[in-house]
């Protein structure tokens, strides 16, 4: 207690958590936890979703151009390892299985599998770019209730050392409470940029999958010219 | 995605956070303010450990009760301001008296070991004068003469212990509650360093509010500063001046040093 009181004016943060109780550490360390792998999914993410954006702007400017499904397929040669080109690939493997008795043409009655087909592979794709986004909006609720939880126990803390001390001087309240604080301020500090991101990236994956649905249309398209 | 990219992602991530707690630890130092009281002229006839602790020991005492970490002696100090003085001797004592107890003021430093005999004995004449009697009159202010030779009895830095002159039994104990009540509310600040102290004077009304908090000397650390003003704060009332020694207000000074109060 004695030495926190002086640490918050000469330790810094780093002081200040260093001098907690054992509770409030662990809190801390959990916290920690969610906010670094908070800040791993956010970085994966924003890299994937632009990976994924530029892939896209790919696809649409070769549609244009390409009259085939083979030079679509022959743009992709080079990366093979993105959402688009899997869309590509699932609808071309489609129509190559049902073109096998009548090689380069397609029945009219086949368009609404090939579209299911696409669905699929859409879906596909949205849970890959959705998967550990959960992460981000458990950390963004969880996170100020861990702190919270900190706080509250740090602020029993300090109540009970007011009743062993039997002084309710500040000198013996304030450091407790302003320890019990920081786990707040560590909770919103992980939550923040959580919420923050999710909602960004939650944004930027509706873009994504609404350009995809589009890349199944004129995919479909390309078949039925 | 690859392994390989949420390995890379991840050490990015945690040198993100490592940065981050590393800008919020850089420790954030607050300048204390140095308040220069070498002007201010204070006086302050500290009666040190003696009185209470009944140490014997003419002038080495005096000498030792310049500000010097001594833990576990309880020494309250009683200091008189307001009388107007009567006799020319007190006076130059009380100017003495500042020079033994206070290190600011420079040239009144050097307290030498003549000057100290010499104080001891005006000392000792007073009190064969005044016997002690109105000790309590101390604050009383209209008290004239003999008030002023035991106040300053009490007061003097070591001429109460170097003498080995008994306090006022009345006086001594109400001394000793105010210090072992402030002495169990202090909180030494844990980082405090051994060389630090504070020295403040209090003014203690009859019903034991503090009506004045003064502070002669600051260490110079304000988290130090801080919680002495805030324990002098957190034990007032004061236990009440006890009726006996007919006061209506005192003046105490303590020296505030990490080991304890004297």
């Amino acid at each position: 207690m004695d030495v926190s009181s002086a640490d918050m004016y000469t330790g810094g943060l780093i002081g200040m958590i260093l001098s907690a109780g054992p509770m409030a550490k662990a809190v801390m360390v959990i916290l920690l936890f969610f906010s670094i792998v908070a800040w791993t999914i956010i970085f994966m993410k924003y890299r994937q979703y632009s990976r994924t954006e530029a892939e896209g702007e790919r696809f649409f400017r070769a549609v244009k151009e390409a009259d085939s499904f083979k030079k679509l397929i022959s743009v992709y040669r080079d990366s093979q390892d993105n959402a688009f080109y899997r869309l590509v690939l699932a609808c071309y493997k489609e129509v190559t299985s049902r073109q096998k008795d009548n090689p380069g043409r397609i029945r009219r009655e086949d368009i609404p599998a090939i579209e299911d087909m696409l669905r699929i592979a859409i879906s596909d794709e949205s849970v890959k770019l959705e998967r550990r986004l959960s992460f981000l909006a458990t950390t963004a609720n969880t996170a100020p209730f861990i702190g919270l939880f900190g706080t509250v126990w740090g602020i029993m803390d300090s109540f009970r050392e007011i009743g062993v001390r039997g002084t309710t001087s500040l000198a013996v309240v304030a450091p407790g409470i302003s320890e019990a604080l920081i786990a707040t301020a560590l909770g919103l500090a992980t939550a923040i940029p959580a919420v923050l991101a999710y909602n960004y990236f939650l944004g930027r994956l509706k873009r994504i999958l609404s350009r995809m649905e589009n890349a199944a249309i004129y995919l479909v398209n390309i078949l039925e010219k | 995605m690859s392994e390989e990219a949420w390995t890379k992602m991840l050490v990015v991530s945690l040198a993100l956070h490592i940065i981050v707690l590393g800008v919020f630890s850089i420790p954030i130092k607050f300048p204390s303010k140095k308040i220069d009281l070498s002007s201010a002229y204070s006086v302050n006839l500290v009666g040190s450990a003696g009185g209470l602790g009944g140490e014997p020991g003419g002038p080495k005492a005096a000498v030792k009760s310049k500000p010097e970490p001594k833990p576990d002696k309880p020494a309250p100090v009683v200091k008189e301001k307001k009388v107007p003085p009567k006799k020319p001797q007190p006076i130059q004592k009380e100017d003495d008296a500042v020079s033994l107890s206070k290190k600011k003021v420079p040239p009144k430093t050097k307290t030498t070991k003549e000057e100290v005999d010499r104080l001891e004995e005006r000392i000792r004449n007073i009190r064969k004068k005044t016997d002690y009697i109105d000790v309590a009159k101390a604050g009383s202010g209209g008290s004239g003469g003999p008030g002023r030779g035991t106040g300053a009895g009490i007061g003097l830095p070591g001429s109460g212990g170097g003498s080995g002159a008994p306090l006022d039994p009345a006086m001594q104990k109400y001394l000793l509650d105010v210090y072992e009540k402030i002495k169990n509310a202090w909180n030494v600040p844990g980082t405090a360093k051994k060389e630090l102290e504070t020295i403040v004077t209090i003014k203690v009304r009859k019903d034991g509010r503090i009506t004045d908090i003064n502070i002669e000397k600051r260490s110079g650390n304000r988290v130090y500063d801080e919680s002495v003003l805030r324990v002098l704060r957190a034990v007032e009332p004061l236990p009440t001046i006890p009726q006996s020694l007919n006061a209506d207000s005192l003046e105490i000074g303590f020296r505030f040093v990490p080991g304890g109060i004297s």
